[in-house]
């Protein structure tokens, strides 16, 4: 707890220390292993657990509503939402693309340009540092509070994303809805067919 | 040996650098999805340092109310484009996003 009239320092005890590191080296790990791994099963447990592992980094300098949120909602319901779309389609299949194609050269050119600018930026910038005059209130009295109309706003967001995403998937199809529900989407009119030849 | 603002922000760099490279380099629809949460989650990682660590804010907790909406916002994004991806699934029985185009 930051005590008042202090300066933000930096954490020196070294379990805690330790436990950032690993916890930092872990989640890029997991992240990198959800993005290069074909298996979209395996993609998507990895990515769960560098979601659990972003909410372990947040218990050691956030309060802990943003860890308990973090772990208890947004990780369980990532990982449902992941769940049901692989369960719904079959989605297991590996990647066609080979570590050496084209699109991974390119893109790792742009994570690496994009990481090197921004290791950069923090390295060479003084950020500046400001006396904490008054610890402030909890995170919940924040939001219920200060942050009160974005609250409610995101409540907005959250219940059309539950809704745009039930109409979505109780359309057909992508182009309209010009098919019965009740028929195979990967079948092509005949009559389209033969006008083609 | 310490852990500061600068170890926090290099590690939401990596993080977003690492969603930067899902977007750019794959083309299934559900990598691609995993990576923008990475770029969310990284934002959320460096407004959390900042308001622990560095610049702050008028509150110690705005940081973490910010990372909170990022995190909410990211879920519903995560929601819409999961939808998306099911749809694209139906049509061309794989997840690419190149299979669409046209």
């Amino acid at each position: 707890m930051l005590l008042k009239g202090t300066l933000p320092q930096a954490i020196t005890s070294p379990p805690v220390v330790l436990f950032i590191y690993a916890v930092l080296i872990l989640m890029i790990g997991s992240a990198l292993a959800s993005v290069l791994l074909r298996n979209t099963m395996y993609a998507a447990g990895a990515f769960a657990g560098s979601m659990v592992l972003v909410a372990l980094l947040y218990l050691t300098i956030a309060p802990f509503l943003l860890f308990a949120v973090q772990l208890l909602l947004f990780t369980t319901v990532s990982a449902l939402l992941l769940i049901g779309l692989l369960r719904g389609t079959t989605g297991l299949k590996a990647s066609t693309l080979g570590p050496l194609s084209r699109e991974w050269i390119i893109g790792a050119a742009v994570a690496a340009a994009l990481m090197a600018l921004l290791v950069v930026v923090v390295a060479t910038t003084s950020w500046p540092v400001r006396l904490i005059g008054n610890p402030g209130p909890g995170l919940g009295e924040t939001l219920t509070n200060t942050y009160v109309v974005g609250l409610a706003v995101l409540v907005v967001i959250l219940a059309s994303a539950a809704l745009g995403s039930g109409l979505l998937l109780a359309a057909p199809t992508l182009r309209g809805g010009s098919t019965t529900s009740g028929r195979d989407p990967g079948r092509r009119d005949p009559r389209a067919r033969g006008s083609s030849r | 040996m310490s852990a500061g603002l600068n170890v926090m922000l290099v590690g939401s760099a990596a993080l977003f650098a690492v969603g930067a490279f899902a977007l750019v380099a794959r083309r299934s629809a559900i990598v691609m999805l995993l990576g923008t949460q990475f770029m969310f989650m990284a934002g959320g990682i460096a407004f959390v340092a900042f308001a622990r660590f560095g610049l702050g804010a008028v509150h110690a907790t705005a940081g973490a109310a910010v990372a909170l909406f990022a995190g909410a916002i990211a879920v519903a994004e995560l929601a819409v484009g999961l939808a998306m991806a099911a749809l694209i699934y139906r049509e061309q029985r794989n997840f690419s996003v190149d299979a669409d185009r046209g």
